[in-house]
């Protein structure tokens, strides 16, 4: 250590913030990408739903219609704007709010919601929210003020959603980039208060809608932060970006557009896209979609039909045999004089958890 | 099985467990490996079941935070998976802590070292604030000590994100010890200034090889505080008077800090004052910390690989229990034990420790900090 400044192998030294975040390294897809994501776990879950249907009785899944894609994220959006519903309710920051619906979007590019509904997701992920973003609330107090709900269909959940997001739980929010140019843009020369404060509040509006589309997913929060700016007032929206650039150093005249040009162009795609997907779903259409719903989700998900048992037999099979194995090699072990078992295989280490040190 | 229960299941596969380490009340800690390399890691495993909330705050914020930080100064989260109804953290296995080498009376330590030492913590507390968070809980026990010498900054479990100016945070983090007053007078918007205030503990720390204010309750802790470096007037920190727990403890004279750090420089010297410095506005932040001269002048910080270590020595498990009297200073400290986890676990079990309260509290708030 020769210096007790930056060292320059220090990779996290260099990159933006940003792009050391889990939000930027694991969650970013092109629109491609996300529909691709989309359809491959869609077709991966009708196969695995359809041979479950077949094992309970063969033949039994071609009179099934799954459901697409696209029905699934219509689903996924209908629960999206019953965050909101929930979080006015409790009184939630705006945060917690947030950060559920990104929560519940992530969960749905990992899982179907024909094993899922997402009405039990949606409570576990806006009751993890609380936790992540430092708003915890008792599960007995949440689950009172939620109808039909227990204790139990919170948690049961919880494991499952939290795998899903990979456990990455910290997420950055359009909503705080815009409130960042709120704040940066209040310096700027010749400005009406009551104009700029008009155009945030609908700007803020504009980021709520962003919730219900795939924005999030494809494009950096201070990137819809801006689409939304500029949607609400496009003058204030070029200022604020004219003085992000001019306080760099000035570039030598090019025939490539300005960098200012450039990052407005990449907001007309999230402007349409806002506007054009940030609505409600037709409820008609989502209750059809639900109601199809019911006859093909995964019969192995619902408890107490025979697939359900099925598979928690076949659960308690391995559970068993594992039990078994391991029973045999500690008695192998005594036999061998060594209690502990020193020889032991690593594949053999590797998948007993917890039962050789139950407290 | 589920895509993602599979994918958790060869996560769960990547990661061997071998022998127990350290067991608290929450948490077991188990040395263990990554099957394909061999290579060294600790698993902490979260005994999830037993908490009524499901996933517990502590573990939310260390993983949560862990999952963003990758710092050379920063310990390092592998992976995280879950196995009935435990959460399992794979961290770097580090093989001691910032404590067990100040308690361990054979060691030298050179005024390199001490600077190398802060230098790290600086490093990587200026890291976690760039980042927007705030550790809360520093002290040499969450400092762990790498093979090869470099510090890291562990055991998040009280982290959390700057909040927003006029947002409430709770008072209780910190261990006592290393606790700034602005905390001990019930101050609810705070900053980190809070963690600069323990890095300076801890540098005194260092120097002295025994804790620098070590308060036997949070009115001692002011008195002590104040004991040592007067107490604060309005002048030099405007408002402290009014702070919502603010308590009078008596008027103590300002003692140089050169009567007790003898062999201390100037420019050492220089650095540790504004670190204590009672205003948080004025205390100095981290990155302006590795900015100071102290780290410029003669002499160099030592290299990591150089810096004092303790033995290895393998206790068995029952002695390790043995190791948690912070109070006794001299070079009666027991032989150390190899790993800070069981120590500290079984500290928190005691709940001797101040910092176990500060975890329940914060845990049932309802506007939490």
């Amino acid at each position: 250590m020769a210096t007790a400044s930056e060292n320059p192998s220090t990779p996290s030294a260099k990159i933006p913030l940003y792009e050391g975040s889990t939000q930027f390294r694991h969650w970013r897809f092109s629109p491609e990408q996300l529909a691709e994501t989309r359809s491959i776990m869609n077709a991966n879950a009708v196969k695995a739903i359809r041979d479950a249907f077949e094992a309970d009785s063969a033949g039994s899944s071609s009179e099934v219609l799954f459901l697409s894609a696209d029905e699934e994220n219509l689903l996924v959006k209908l629960y999206a704007s019953k965050v909101s519903q929930l979080c006015g309710h409790f009184r939630f920051p705006e945060e917690v709010e947030a950060t559920a619906v990104t929560y519940l979007k992530r969960f749905y590019l990992k899982n179907t919601v024909m094993d899922y509904h997402p009405k039990n997701v949606m409570l576990t992920a806006l009751f993890i929210a609380t936790k992540t973003t430092n708003h915890p609330i008792s599960l007995e107090a949440y689950a009172n003020h939620i109808p039909k709900t227990l204790p139990s269909d919170v948690l049961d959940l919880e494991f499952l959603v939290a795998q899903s997001l990979g456990f990455d739980f910290a997420i950055w929010h359009a909503h705080r980039a815009l409130w960042g140019m709120w704040l940066d843009i209040q310096n700027l020369p010749d400005l009406r208060m009551d104009e700029l404060r008009q155009a945030y509040e609908i700007a803020l509006k504009h980021v709520r809608a962003s919730r219900l589309t795939d924005a999030e997913l494809i494009y950096t929060p201070s990137q819809i932060a801006l689409a939304c700016f500029s949607l609400a007032s496009p003058s204030l929206a070029s200022a604020w970006s004219r003085s992000q650039f001019s306080s760099a150093p000035p570039s030598p005249p090019s025939p490539a557009p300005s960098p200012e040009s450039a990052l407005l162009e990449i907001l007309e795609p999230i402007k349409s896209m806002i506007l054009n997907h940030g609505v409600l779903p037709d409820v008609e259409a989502v209750r059809e979609v639900d109601r199809r719903l019911r006859l093909c989700k995964n019969p192995e998900k619902v408890v107490g039909s025979s697939a359900y048992k099925r598979k928690l037999d076949e659960k308690e099979r391995k559970a068993a045999e594992k039990r078994t194995r391991k029973a045999e090699r500690i008695r192998k072990a005594i036999e061998d004089g060594d209690p502990f078992g020193t020889a032991l295989k690593e594949q053999e280490l590797d998948d007993d958890d917890d039962d050789d040190e139950e407290e | 099985m589920d895509a993602v229960e599979k994918a958790n299941a060869a996560t769960q596969r990547k990661w061997a467990k071998d022998a127990k380490i350290g067991e608290g009340t929450y948490a077991v800690v188990y040395k263990g490996r990554e099957v394909s390399t061999g290579r060294q890691v600790a698993i902490k495993k979260i005994k999830v079941g037993q908490f009524k909330d499901g996933l517990d705050m502590s573990a939310i914020r260390e993983v949560k935070y862990l999952r963003e930080l990758k710092h050379q100064n920063v310990i390092e989260l592998l992976d995280v998976f879950s196995s009935k109804t435990n959460l399992n953290l794979v961290l770097e296995f580090l093989d001691t802590d910032l404590e067990l080498v100040i308690k361990d009376r054979s060691l030298v330590f050179l005024p390199a070292d001490i600077k190398a030492w802060i230098a790290m913590t600086f490093r990587g507390l200026e890291f976690c604030h760039r980042n927007w968070i705030l550790h809360r809980d520093l002290k040499p026990n969450n400092l762990l000590i790498s093979a090869n010498g470099q510090l890291k900054l562990a055991d998040f479990g009280l982290a959390r994100d700057f909040a927003d100016p006029g947002y409430k945070m709770t008072c209780q983090v910190i261990t006592r010890w290393y606790r700034p007053p602005e905390l001990l007078f019930g101050c609810r918007y705070y900053s980190t200034a809070v963690d600069i205030w323990s890095v300076g503990c801890i540098f005194a720390e260092l120097m002295l090889r025994t804790p620098y204010l070590p308060g036997e309750s949070d009115l001692d802790q002011l008195k002590t505080t104040f004991r040592a470096l007067g107490t604060p007037t309005e002048e030099e920190w405007p408002g402290h008077s009014k702070l919502p727990d603010f308590i009078s403890v008596g008027q103590f004279p300002r003692t140089p800090l050169r009567d007790l750090f003898t062999a201390a420089t100037a420019d050492c010297l220089n650095l540790l004052n504004k670190c204590l410095i009672y205003d948080p506005k004025k205390r100095i932040s981290a990155k302006d910390a590795l900015n100071h001269p102290y780290f410029f002048a003669l002499p160099y910080p030592s290299h990591p690989s150089k810096l004092p270590k303790p033995a290895k020595k393998v206790s068995p498990l029952e002695e390790m229990d043995g190791n948690v009297d912070h109070s006794g200073p001299g070079p009666a400290v027991r032989a150390n034990p190899p790993n800070k986890l069981k120590r500290k676990l079984s500290t928190a079990e005691g709940g001797a420790d101040p910092r176990s309260i500060a975890r329940k509290l914060d845990f049932t708030q309802q506007s939490p900090g």
